[in-house]
């Protein structure tokens, strides 16, 4: 399943990207992120605790940051497996520059197996998004932070 | 006595199930009783690298844990019963738990036995399993191409088998005056009967006989099947399956579940209780229909056709299920030229394994897809020259004199009157102002479409010789024991294993009728082998014509030997006594009787029999079917498309059939009613789709649409009765009939409302979403 979304901050890529890749932002942004344990070469171990609608229990997995172009592009990589099944995407971040704000662009693929495919499919896509929309907007609120 | 025989009398197992008195396999409670749990794959295909079940032993209440590697040598494999002849079958085996790789989103990966079935559930998620994920593949068409996944060793391209039949060759379409090809979709469907499956088994470690309580509509094939898996002697082994809450094909197979309750129970010496929840349901109790089909018809200008030709490529899933193989070839070949004068047929089937849950039969199972695409072509056929759908029927349906009727399939179709049929259908619908009205709506922008269908079934599974011949690995005869007990009360025990058809009525019905007895007298036992020798059990609509008429011929040999006591106690000849509505007479000697009654406490006091008259009194029957039964009859209706939005209005169903003599017309109409509306179901709402991945995405009720009353105004049943000629009820088979008819019958019927819009075929179900966008492309192109 293909999932794409987009927000704009106003601040420089510099620093959108030095947030985006900085672990300590990550844990405080990622929805539900309850560990964030790094083991090297940009890969975390993490557990994400998860409950929207049926996408609801304790994901343990990976995430993984590579194939960085500061500051324009990463690849971001994530899979978890908790009771309702087991989640996995990957994705591009683009960072855009456009007249002085920064235009964050996430296209993601997604799989899911499980009590996720068959019941919760008809509204994964939905829920990805809401995520992916709280993530950002977590992001934008550390930006606020870091500038006050 | 009052005409017992086609009375309509209301169910009388109805009662008891209403009221919560039913013995499902979940009512069943066992002292030390424990639950089982099944851990099941997420992926569709992937090589289990390691199950590490430490932490689910380690929970409290866990009794033990089993993985495929732990039953190995232990127990056997799960086998496939319908092995077609000449088709190079494949039948590669299917772990009762998957061993070294998974095949299907559901294949069982471990088994978990606790104390309750919430620690067996809980400690099914404590169970670590290492996969390393293959591609999947979920389409059958896929499966057969270049580099596709291979789920089995040595199945090349996923072929399970290759089967041919008929003799339409090129030369009949090279020939043909018109021919109409068209590509029909028969999608998946899940069956979904109100009672999920269950098992219960309980092993006594004195007698070493092991008993199953489960969800069957054969239980003594799956004596047969479980006795092989699990090394349990028949008669050690008890299958008992009271009620059952549907079938609908469903729970004919034998599946692993089962076997490894029996297995655990026996293992751990205390009983064990597995209870498959609505998801698992959805995902591992076999599924219907899903076939390709690629169809060729021909005829003359002037509507006789001449030639159909059939391509089906078939879904079987991911391992062949019992009766699986059966339904694409036999079961859906033979039918092909359905109730028409068709010189030439043929089907050419491949059945092709997938990453999805493996396929079976589904109510009709074959028939319903053979008569779709036939009376779809009919249609088809019936536009490209320009003749009315009706006529071009009746052009070429069989007549009633020409049976017993040969078909190009090698079928002796047994008695019918199909145009008696059709006109009494037309006349209900009233057919001719119909089309008036449709041609004045039409001018007002509204489409109303008219849809028919004149079908025949072949049903009444079967002859064993036939049965033997076309690979089922068993004899489709019936038995039946009639038991007159001292007091001239009956028990009937019937090999059938009725599960919601209503034979516990139809069945005392037929021996109140031949035997004279009051209805109230007679007990009907079914579902358990150890109270019934032998059975083949409930599907193809075999039960009345062929069970039924088990216990017709015991009956008869109930009267023949009471008919000796009888002429013993009147002091006359055999030859001079007459049986009559449950009294024995002595020919022109008006008021010299007994009873049935007065005779069978004779027989069991045995105080005077006659020489060599055995005492006691009960018939044993094993009936063998000379042919197979033939019902047929013709369904209507009538819809409204709207233009708009693409939705439909079902504004009447009509349906006569006729299955022969009618037993019950209130049971024998409720047959007709969920027939009808399982039909619908198909053709408008329901459809299993899998991603890419093979995850089932319509896992659940809110993404799988099934039929509600609500969806439905009040259907318009006849019957016409045409007796089955080659069975002494003369009866013929009703649990399919509306299932096979409706889905074409109501794709006729929107099809004929777009007519306007250039439409020709759309794939099931007709959502409206569908139905707008065929719509759309008709306006763009007007």
């Amino acid at each position: 399943m293909r999932i794409t979304f987009q927000h704009t901050y106003a601040a420089t890529r510099e620093k959108v990207w030095e947030l985006l890749q900085d672990q300590d932002t990550l844990v405080r942004t990622l929805p539900g992120c309850k560990r964030l344990h790094s083991v090297g070469d940009g890969l975390y171990e993490t557990e994400l605790g998860l409950d929207v609608g049926p996408i609801k229990g304790l994901f343990a997995g990976h995430v993984q940051l590579c194939e960085q172009e500061a500051p324009a592009r990463y690849r971001l990589k994530l899979s978890g497996r908790g009771k309702p099944g087991e989640l996995s995407a990957d994705s591009w971040v683009i960072l855009e520059d456009k007249d002085g704000k920064t235009v964050v662009t996430c296209d993601a693929d997604a799989q899911v197996t499980g009590l996720l495919a068959s019941v919760g499919q008809r509204v994964t896509g939905s829920v990805a998004r809401m995520l992916l929309g709280r993530f950002f907007k977590n992001v934008e609120t550390e930006l606020r932070r870091s500038a006050s | 006595m009052a005409q017992v025989f086609g009375s309509t009398l209301k169910r009388r197992e109805d009662p008891r199930l209403i009221t919560g008195n039913g013995q499902y396999s979940e009512d069943i409670q066992l002292p030390g009783m424990l639950y089982a749990s099944v851990l099941r794959s997420p992926h569709a295909h992937a090589k289990i690298v390691s199950v590490n079940i430490d932490d689910a032993k380690a929970l409290k209440g866990v009794v033990a844990v089993y993985t495929g590697k732990d039953l190995q040598g232990k127990i056997g494999t799960v086998p496939t019963a319908w092995l077609p002849p000449d088709s190079n079958i494949q039948t590669p085996p299917h772990e009762v738990l998957a061993v070294d790789k998974v095949r299907y989103v559901g294949d069982g990966v471990a088994l978990v036995v606790a104390e309750n079935r919430y620690v067996a559930r809980d400690a099914v998620d404590l169970i670590k399993v290492t996969y390393e994920v293959l591609p999947a593949v979920v389409e059958q068409e896929d499966a057969m191409g270049d580099g596709a996944p291979v789920l089995h060793d040595g199945v090349e391209k996923n072929v399970a088998f290759h089967w041919q039949a008929g003799n339409a060759t090129d030369e009949v379409f090279d020939n043909a005056e018109v021919v109409v090809t068209q590509r029909f979709r028969q999608q998946r469907l899940i069956p979904n009967p109100m009672e999920p499956r269950a098992a219960t088994a309980q092993y006594n470690p004195g007698t070493g006989e092991m008993t199953v309580w489960a969800t069957s509509q054969n239980p003594h094939i799956h004596r047969f099947l479980l006795s092989g898996i699990l090394g349990i002697p028949e008669h050690k082994l008890r299958i008992v399956s009271v009620d059952v809450g549907g079938g609908f094909g469903a729970k004919i197979a034998c599946y692993p579940d089962e076997a490894m309750v029996a297995f655990a129970a026996r293992d751990l010496k205390r009983p064990v209780k597995w209870v498959e929840d609505r998801r698992e349901n959805f995902l591992i109790t076999t599924h219907g229909r899903d076939m390709v089909l690629d169809v060729e018809f021909a005829g003359t200008k002037d509507g006789q056709f001449t030639g159909i030709r059939v391509r089906n490529i078939a879904n079987m899933g991911a391992y062949l299920s019992t009766a699986g193989p059966g339904v694409p070839t036999i079961l859906f070949g033979l039918i092909v030229p359905g109730a028409y004068k068709i010189p030439y047929a043929g089907v050419d089937v491949y059945g092709v394994f997938t990453n999805t849950t493996p396929t079976d039969a589904y109510r009709g199972a074959g028939r319903p897809e053979a008569t779709y695409l036939l009376e779809r072509m009919v249609d088809l056929f019936a536009a490209e020259i320009g003749m009315d759908p009706v006529e071009v029927r009746r052009a070429n349906l069989i007549q009633s004199h020409e049976f017993p009727y040969n078909t190009a399939m090698g079928l002796e179709y047994d008695s019918g009157n199909y145009e008696g049929a059709l006109d009494k259908a037309l006349q209900m619908v009233g057919y001719e102002d119909l089309r008036q009205k449709q041609q004045e709506l039409r001018a007002s922008g509204r489409y109303l479409g008219i849809g028919v269908t004149t079908y025949v079934e072949i049903c009444g599974l079967g002859p064993s010789q036939v049965a033997g011949a076309v690979g089922f690995q068993g004899g489709l005869w019936e038995s039946a024991t009639v038991r007159v007990h001292p007091t001239g009360k009956v028990t009937v025990f019937t090999g059938a294993s009725p599960h919601g058809q209503g034979e516990e009525t139809t069945f005392a019905q037929i021996v109140a009728q031949r035997l004279g007895v009051p209805f109230e007298d007679i007990e009907v036992v079914h579902g358990d082998t150890n109270r019934i020798a032998m059975g083949w059990g409930t599907y193809g609509s075999r039960t009345t014509p062929v069970g039924g008429n088990a216990i017709a011929v015991a009956v008869d040999k109930v009267i023949e030997k009471a008919k000796k006591i009888a002429a013993h106690m009147l002091e006359v000849a055999v030859d001079d006594v007459r049986f009559e509505d449950g009294t024995f007479n002595v020919e022109g000697a008006p008021g010299r009787s007994v009873s049935i009654q007065e005779v069978t406490l004779q027989a069991y006091l045995a105080w005077n029999l006659p020489q060599g008259v055995e005492p006691a009194l009960e018939g044993t029957a094993f009936y063998d079917p000379v042919n197979f039964v033939y019902p047929f009859g013709t369904h209507i209706c009538v819809v409204e498309v709207d233009a708009d939005t693409g939705e439909i209005d079902l504004q009447k169903y009509v349906a006569v059939d006729d299955c022969g003599r009618v037993i019950n017309p209130m049971v024998a109409e409720g047959q007709v009613h969920g027939g009808i509306v399982q039909g619908i179901g198909q053709a408008l709402w329901e459809g299993a789709v899998y991603d890419e991945q093979g995850q089932l995405v319509t896992g659940t009720f809110m993404d799988y649409a099934m039929p509600k009353a609500r969806f439905f105004k009040q259907f318009e049943t006849a019957f016409t009765e045409t007796p089955a000629p080659q069975n002494p009820l003369g009866v013929k088979g009703i649990g399919e009939t509306g299932t096979i008819a409706s889905t074409p019958t109501v794709v006729n019927a929107v099809m004929d409302a777009l007519r306007p819009f250039g439409v020709k075929d759309i794939n099931m179900p007709l959502t409206p979403e569908r139905v707008w966008k065929a719509m759309e492309k008709g306006r763009s192109q007007a």
